[in-house]
């Protein structure tokens, strides 16, 4: 009995060493020296609390976003089935996005198939992992940090343009990211719309299309001094008979103001589609 | 005599109003409306002259670049014959760039054939009609309309990194635009230094290669309100016997702060290739 | 002054405010700038506002009724619009003559050179809208 025992205390001891080695080399470095230059979630997410009131009519500041490491609540994704006209669920059957039932091999989502640009309101809610806020007197930029896309919204006061059809001189081009417009409703909140998006986008990952003439209100809430929060909705009454909600993302205050550099290369996903995607015929291509 | 002399006279001027008329409609500043979302080259173009003295350590705002119909300048373009080691000639050799005679459907440059992002420096030659600039207390950010692309400068004082081999976890990851800082030299002229680029882009449109540490200088100087000089030096000792001139592009301020959207979405160009570059045997003409 | 140096000072004038040479050749080595093949009454299927150029599709009917199928690139997308190109100056649908630089692949593909609407309105290329295959935007490039 004594050697059973002294054999299970003896194998006992051993067990918590090593799982005292592994948890000391997966635990975050907290003493090792740390380059200005790079991202440590752990850092982040040890940043907790609000980190005090947050400034008036400022968001400036890198932030980090959905699947950062910095303990980011969760967010809400867009309606999964909103509703549709006719027209609208035409476009969104029409749209294959990858997920539930369809592979990358089978899918038409042109970014998946080819790096295309979200294009906005899908590279607000898509890959929104960190983003960067500045602005100049007239206008708030939201520098994204997937892909390296910046939107600019316009705060001069001007309106937004309705005229995306015809042939006119006075007639404007739906661009990926659309014209934005924004002013603060309060000291806290800052509402941004934008409309004349290109129709060839899709709004989420999930495949919802939109029309050029959506218009899409975001709304942020700076609560505290850690923490933004980005509330989306698009009215689209060609293609929804009522406006759908785009979901809401939440964002903590990066304080090393850093983030990974992540994008999407073309000519990789070329070579990813050709070598392991397209032959693999099987889910296991989560990005 | 009299009659030749009459109708040589007669025909030159029908020439001159011509060449007026011609002008007129391609170069006058209209009294059409304006939206405020368009870019009008005419307008960009009537604003001459300096517009008053430069800010003190301000670059901010929209500024129009080459080929933007804004009256710019010409650049200086990048050494067309630089000082090659043999492990730099061989990369040059092998970079097959369409501004040096190759046809597109012969080209290497992964820009063309895919629309990967140009990457630094190539971004701030190649294409770089116009840019916006915007800072926040320890960064300036350039923000480049073509594909519209965000760069970023630290001018918190941080020492540039230098480690880019390796398996250490303190390797810095090369990236598309690099490591940046820059400081103020004096009231006009901003300095920004960048290294750690990744090396399978190309550093001009011709396809000058560069390593993971070359380091390239750029010198910003502000003379006027309205002008705005770049001028970029690299310095890569493993593929260059001396620092390579990069060249000198100039800027003029856009009064709208506005211009044409620009960009290259991946899958478009791969339709352009199949259905006109390639078909043709490739060289179209300067984009 | 005297007749003829006044003669020459106009004529100097004169060549002074071409901006350009009058019969510049363009160097483009993928495409015949030398004669442009005109497709009248072509029918336009697509017009593709995409860099790195912009791609104008039509059926063109030969004098044998057989349908050509023809591809074009315009100049770039910026220099498109400094001259007034719009995504929407052609749509499918739109019945016009084209004149195109064809391919010396003999592919039924080309650069632009320009457009002849049935309102009697030309709209021309950036690079190669002149009648000779020169620039047509009186040299306006910065």
């Amino acid at each position: 009995m004594r050697k059973t025992s002294t054999g299970i205390i003896a194998g006992a001891v051993g067990v918590v060493f090593l799982s005292v080695l592994v948890a000391a080399q997966s635990a975050p470095q907290k003493n090792a020296p740390r380059s200005p230059w790079k991202y440590y979630p752990e850092d982040a997410r040890a940043n907790e609390g609000p980190g005090g009131p947050a400034p008036v009519r400022d968001m400036s500041g890198t932030w980090a976003g959905e699947s950062s490491g910095a303990g980011v609540k969760r967010l809400v994704p867009p309606d999964r089935m909103p509703a549709f006209t006719p027209l609208g669920k035409q476009l969104f059957d029409r749209n294959k996005a990858e997920g539930t039932g369809v592979l990358i091999a089978q899918s038409n989502d042109p970014h998946v198939r080819y790096c295309d640009p979200f294009g906005f309101p899908r590279n607000m809610n898509d890959q929104i992992r960190s983003m960067t806020i500045a602005t100049v007197s007239n206008r708030t930029f939201v520098m994204l940090r997937f892909m390296n896309i910046w939107r600019e919204i316009w705060m001069d006061g001007r309106t937004l343009p309705t005229n995306f059809a015809g042939r006119g001189a006075d007639v404007h081009d739906p661009t990926y990211n659309g014209y934005s417009v924004g002013r603060w409703t309060d000291d806290y909140t800052f509402v941004a719309e934008t409309t004349g998006m290109a129709a060839e986008t899709w709004a989420t990952e999930g495949g919802l299309p939109h029309s050029v003439d959506a218009r899409v209100t975001e709304r942020f809430n700076r609560s505290s001094k850690n923490d933004l929060s980005l509330t989306m909705t698009m009215d689209d009454p060609k293609l929804y008979s009522k406006p759908l909600s785009l979901g809401q993302v939440n964002f903590r205050w990066i304080p090393s103001q850093t983030f990974f550099d992540f994008s999407c290369v073309p000519s990789s996903v070329q070579q990813y589609l050709k070598e392991v995607a397209d032959p693999a015929s099987s889910p296991g291509a989560a990005r | 005599m009299r009659r030749t002399s009459t109708v040589g006279l007669a025909g030159v001027a029908g020439v001159l109003l011509l060449s007026a008329l011609v002008t007129a409609q391609n170069t006058a500043p209209s009294t059409a409306p304006r939206s405020p979302w368009k870019y009008y080259p005419e307008d960009a173009r009537a604003n001459v002259g300096p517009g008053g003295p430069a800010p003190k350590r301000d670059l901010g705002g929209t500024w129009a670049g080459e080929s933007s119909g804004a009256g710019v300048k010409g650049p200086v373009r990048p050494e067309r014959e630089p000082p090659l080691t043999p492990l730099g000639k061989q990369l040059w050799d092998r970079n097959k760039a369409e501004s040096r005679g190759v046809l597109i459907a012969d080209s290497n440059d992964p820009h063309l054939r895919y629309c990967d992002p140009f990457g630094f420096p190539r971004n701030m030659t190649d294409q770089i009609r116009a840019m916006t600039i915007t800072s926040l207390p320890d960064r300036v950010f350039v923000l480049i309309l073509f594909q519209t692309i965000w760069r970023e400068i630290w001018t918190d004082g941080r020492a540039l990194p230098a480690n880019f081999a390796g398996r250490g976890a303190n390797v810095h990851d090369p990236t598309y635009n690099g490591y940046s800082v820059g400081r103020w030299e004096d009231d006009y002229t901003f300095v920004a230094e960048t290294t750690g680029m990744a090396p399978e882009t190309w550093a001009t449109e011709a396809g000058h290669p560069h390593s993971v540490e070359a380091r390239v200088t750029e010198r910003y100087h502000r003379s006027s309100k309205n002008d705005l000089t770049l001028t970029m030096t690299m310095d890569d000792p493993t593929l260059y016997t001396r620092p390579l001139k990069l060249g000198e592009i100039y800027f003029r301020w856009i009064p709208s702060q506005t211009f044409f959207n620009t960009t290259c979405i991946p899958s478009s160009l791969q339709r352009y290739l199949k259905e006109m570059a390639d078909p043709a045997g490739g060289a179209s003409v300067a984009r | 002054m005297k007749p003829k140096v006044l003669m020459m000072a106009v004529l100097i004038a004169a060549f002074a405010a071409i901006d350009r040479p009058s019969f510049a050749h363009h160097g483009g080595t993928a495409f015949d700038i030398t004669t442009p093949v005109v497709l009248k009454n072509a029918v336009i299927t697509e017009f593709l506002w995409i860099n790195p150029h912009p791609l104008i599709k039509a059926d063109y009917k030969d004098d044998k009724g057989n349908v050509q199928q023809w591809t074009m690139e315009l100049g770039g997308l910026v220099g498109a619009q400094l001259i007034g190109w719009t995504r929407t100056s052609l749509q499918p649908g739109d019945v016009v003559t084209l004149y195109v630089w064809k391919a010396k692949t003999g592919a039924l593909v080309g650069r632009f050179n320009k457009v002849d609407f049935p309102d009697g309105t030309t709209m021309r290329d950036s690079q190669t809208g002149a009648d000779d295959g020169g620039r047509s935007d009186s040299g306006q490039r910065n």
